[in-house]
């Protein structure tokens, strides 16, 4: 395959059109949620099993090499060759002289990921060899030609019919599509290959370092034979896959069953330490020999990564593909539009080190930074975190296309020309706008508006309006400086509005630093650095000017931008980090804070007073980033005349996730229309946010799909119940 | 015959106390899909593959030895029967593949999992244990820990060299649409026999 002239975007079209695919991932991530609760109703706490895997690993990457070490010197104490391979080569070069000096001619091979990174198989065969992988996934993707488009069920983008026609062309007879027959077919030319092969080649899914052994958990049974049966085993094993000791499995084998494949436990657990006997035919008699094992640590870019303060955090990965069933990109387009074979969000990361970095960049956007992933990840990887980061350090080597950099640097860098610019937007939509709605665009751009309007910009930008907006409060309980953030200055002034109101019935003083910017965060999601920290800076010095008590903005994201990032972007810059530091302890989040108001002054207990269904959908960046969903329940459940809903998966990403919405229109679109069809499904007459972005996205989908159902920020619904 | 360990149940913690839990064991291992026959005495257990044996008209048996399976007297019963019966690792290593059942014995159960432990460090017990479509794993219903962790707490103390398998019900694939499959590469049952009054000191 040709991996470097790729048209990604022409990839996901195929994958949106492919019906097998997208009913399998979608039934699939229906029930992926449930079953995968069900299988840890038995952990007392999900969350302290999590901090087991991830510090425990964290803690074993620190000294990856001592370990290391450990492992090879146990391994070989007992009888085991183990052979350090620096990358796939010198791994293909040894097992083809193993297996030249052996007379190997025939391999079986259970599932190794790592054998499959290094395309190890076609090295075996163009040797002549006969190799078969045994797992059934796995040989069905090698009948069909394929790669696996998932890490736990490769196969699952194709159905019977697929898979029987596969079966039908390698036995050369008609195979029917019923499922428990062609695993007996499966069994049977299987064990044929199990019964006659030289050497088993296995994974593992760990390594132990205080006795150099190698567990492996399998479903089928396929592992228990390729390491029984043969008289050679080779395990291939990444360095990310040691453990220091025999109890440190207990973590990996709690939550990887239950992650993987919401089983308990899967039907083999297997542990192989040091060579074990097997029976060979030796003159037609067969006589108990001990079996000859070899132990290939895979290196492979893993221990450069190990060596990297953020991506060492890829040591911490099980390979349960957790990360991939809730992935909102993942269970619409499938693996293979990732390039390699580790998908999803993870394989972002993975292929970035165990491939290349070029390979990353063709595919780093697929992530919308939902952050889902973080929410059920067994080793609390940060993954989109590191893609971001990843993203960065692309900018940083090969820089963004030239135009998109000029924009940055000189617009959004620069406040006067930025919001001048769009002030000319407000004028130049005008032939399109339809309402506050932009409902079609002409030519290429039309995609961008299937299924969606686009917001217009406002007539009038909320730095306009403050003088007509705000009050004078004599004696004010605080002093609250109003961070709006571009959206809702520039196109959802009501919102802004809506917050002075709410603000100001608190007795509270707010005023609006005129020389506010963009949070910076569009820049940064997308790697720019330099211009973020430029906007960081004005930021700060605006909002050191006026000296509020609190800094409150009514958008997680510009919230979250302000609590951790501007700290995090002028790290290197003591004097900044500084100044920045002090103004993050004075942000707040609009529904929190005002819930917390609303709570001292008794205003916070739930309403008795029925009227019309209203149901809340959580933000990616505040449920995840923030932590905060509660707060906002609360509020609108206190609010008279709200009767409250909820929706299905309510903090499921709307697809909007910054630039990602309209880059990605193709894909955002079946996300928007999922959460749509959940909204729906409530019955509710509105849908309160407490995110701009995702205001958008929903408004503008409901405008096409949905037009009765209005979409307000709980802002904008907390003043309603001021003006009555 | 190798095994990791000669005396696991020396390896239980000194308030253990199996068949409490034996319940929550037999429930999660029926969920699994493995069968679970629990009997009082040796004798009860022969009766009961006995039964199986009839039920499934097997010809052929391949078989480890155990103290278990010796004091219920499997061996010469199966004479009787008029059963092919192989023992040895030559035999087994021949016949395994063609054998109607698989019996080994497994060293304790995990409530937890509804998995049995096998010390599987002889060959022989790895192929009765995978080749045959039935895998009769005799058990003593007292020698069942609480859970993962308990398990590694007894494996951690002895595990210097060999194979040590879980098994949690028969072989199973879902690898086709997510439909799951029982019986792929390794048995389509898993029988366990869960005597509770084994011999003193007799591991399974």
């Amino acid at each position: 395959m040709d991996e470097n002239n790729r048209n990604i975007r022409q990839e996901i079209d195929q994958k949106l059109n492919d019906d097998v695919l997208r009913g399998a991932l979608g039934r699939f991530a229906e029930a992926y949620p449930i079953s995968r609760a069900k299988a840890y109703e038995n952990v007392e706490s999900i969350e302290e099993l999590r901090d087991w895997v991830q510090q425990m690993k964290a803690a074993t990457v620190e000294r990856i090499e001592e370990i290391a070490d450990q492992f090879v010197h146990e391994a070989t104490r007992r009888g085991a060759n183990v052979f350090r391979a620096a990358n796939g080569e010198e791994l293909k070069e040894y097992l083809l002289k193993l297996c030249k000096e052996k007379e190997v001619k025939r391999i079986v091979k259970s599932k190794s990921m790592a054998s499959e990174e290094i395309h190890l198989n076609q090295a075996l065969e163009s040797a002549g060899l006969h190799v078969k992988e045994t797992d059934l996934g796995e040989w069905i993707i090698a009948l069909a030609g394929q790669r696996p488009s998932h890490m736990v069920m490769p196969a699952i983008h194709l159905n019977r019919e697929q898979v029987a026609g596969y079966f039908s062309k390698e036995l050369g007879q008609t195979i029917e599509p019923d499922i428990p027959f062609m695993v007996q077919v499966a069994r049977q030319n299987l064990r044929q290959e199990f019964l006659q092969a030289d050497m088993g080649i296995s994974g593992a899914n760990f390594g132990i370092a205080e006795n150099g052994a190698i567990g492996l958990v399998t479903n089928e049974g396929n592992g228990r034979l390729a390491t029984t049966l043969p008289r050679i085993h080779v395990a291939i094993i990444g360095y990310e896959k040691l453990i220091p000791t025999i109890k440190d499995a207990v973590p990996i084998l709690r939550s990887l069953p239950r992650s993987a494949t919401a089983q308990l436990m899967t039907s083999y657990m297997t542990m192989i330490c040091g060579p074990t006997p097997a029976m060979v035919k030796k003159d037609d008699k067969w006589v108990e020999e001990e079996k000859e094992l070899h132990i290939i640590l895979l290196d492979n870019g893993r221990l450069k990564a190990a060596k990297d303060e953020k991506f060492k955090q890829i040591y911490q990965c099980v390979r349960c593909a957790s990360c991939l069933n809730v992935c909102p990109v993942y269970t619409l387009v499938g693996g293979h539009v990732y390039g390699h074979i580790y998908a999803g969000g993870i394989g972002a990361i993975l292929t970035a080190f165990l491939h290349s970095m070029g390979d990353f960049e063709k595919i780093n956007e697929l992530c919308i930074g939902c952050r889902k992933c973080t929410t059920v990840c067994p080793g609390r990887i940060d993954i989109p975190g590191l893609i971001e980061e990843l993203r960065a350090q692309a900018v940083k080597e090969h820089g963004l296309p030239f135009a998109v950099r000029a924009m940055f640097d000189n617009v959004i860098a620069n406040r006067k020309v930025f919001h001048t610019l769009l002030r000319l937007a407000s004028i130049c939509q005008k032939p399109l706008q339809s309402g506050r709605f932009i409902r079609h665009l002409p030519l290429f751009f039309a995609g961008l508006t299937k299924d969606r309007s686009l917001p217009a910009v406002a007539d009038t930008p909320l730095r306009d309006q403050i003088k007509r907006i705000t009050r004078n409060i004599p004696q004010p309980v605080k002093r609250i400086a109003f961070f709006s953030g571009c959206s809702t200055d520039f196109v959802f002034p009501e919102t802004g509005e809506a917050v002075y109101k709410v603000l100001q019935n608190l007795n509270m003083e707010v005023i609006f630093p005129e020389d506010q910017s963009c949070c910076g965060k569009p820049m940064l999601g997308m790697g720019e650095r330099e211009a973020s920290k430029k906007v960081a800076k004005q930021n700060i010095q605006a909002f050191e000017a006026v000296n509020a008590d609190i800094i409150l903005s009514a958008c997680p994201t510009c919230a979250e931008t302000w609590q951790g990032t501007f700290v995090e972007i002028l790290s290197d810059e003591p004097e900044w980090k500084a100044r920045a530091e002090k103004l993050a302890s004075k942000v707040r989040e609009f529904t929190s804070f005002v819930a917390e108001e609303y709570e001292k002054a008794g205003r916070l207990t739930a309403s008795t007073i029925s009227g019309s269904k209203v149901t809340y959908h959580d933000s990616c960046h505040m449920k995840r980033g923030l932590q905060i969903y509660e707060q906002p329940r609360e509020l609108l459940k206190a609010t008279p005349g709200i009767d409250f809903v909820e929706m299905k998966d309510c903090d499921k990403c709307c697809g909007m996730a910054g630039a990602f919405g309209v880059k990605y229109a193709a894909l955002s679109r079946p996300i928007l229309k999922q959460k749509i069809t959940n909204i729906k499904d409530t019955g509710a007459e509105v849908v309160a946010v407490a995110c701009p972005a995702c205001m958008m996205q929903l408004r503008g989908g409901l405008d096409k799909q949905l037009p009765t159902v209005k979409v307000k920020h709980v802002a904008e619904i907390l003043a309603e119940q001021l003006n009555e | 015959m190798k095994k990791v360990c000669e005396n696991w149940e020396n390896l239980f913690p000194a308030d253990h106390v199996g068949l409490s839990i034996f319940e929550e064991f037999q429930n999660r291992a029926s969920a699994a899909s493995a069968e679970v026959i629990r009997v009082k005495t040796p004798s009860d257990a022969l009766a009961a593959i006995k039964n199986l044996i009839e039920s499934i008209q097997a010809k052929k048996i391949v078989a480890v030895n155990c103290p278990l399976q010796q004091s219920a007297n499997l061996y010469d019963e199966f004479q009787r029967m008029g059963l092919t019966l192989y023992t040895d690792n030559a035999q087994i290593a021949e016949h395994a593949e063609s054998a109607d059942i698989g019996i080994s014995g497994v060293e304790f159960g995990i409530a937890e999992t509804g998995s049995v432990c096998q010390d599987a460090y002889s060959i022989e017990s790895r192929l009765v244990s995978t080749l045959p479509p039935i895998h009769i794993a005799v058990l003593n219903s007292n020698n069942i820990l609480p859970g993962i962790k308990e398990a590694f707490d007894v494996i951690s103390q002895v595990f210097q060299h060999g194979y040590i398998s879980f098994i949690t019900g028969p072989s199973r694939t879902a690898d086709i649409e997510r439909v799951l499959t029982i019986g792929v590469h390794g048995p389509s049952r898993l029988i366990i026999i869960a005597i509770d009054q084994a011999t003193a000191g007799g591991a399974a």
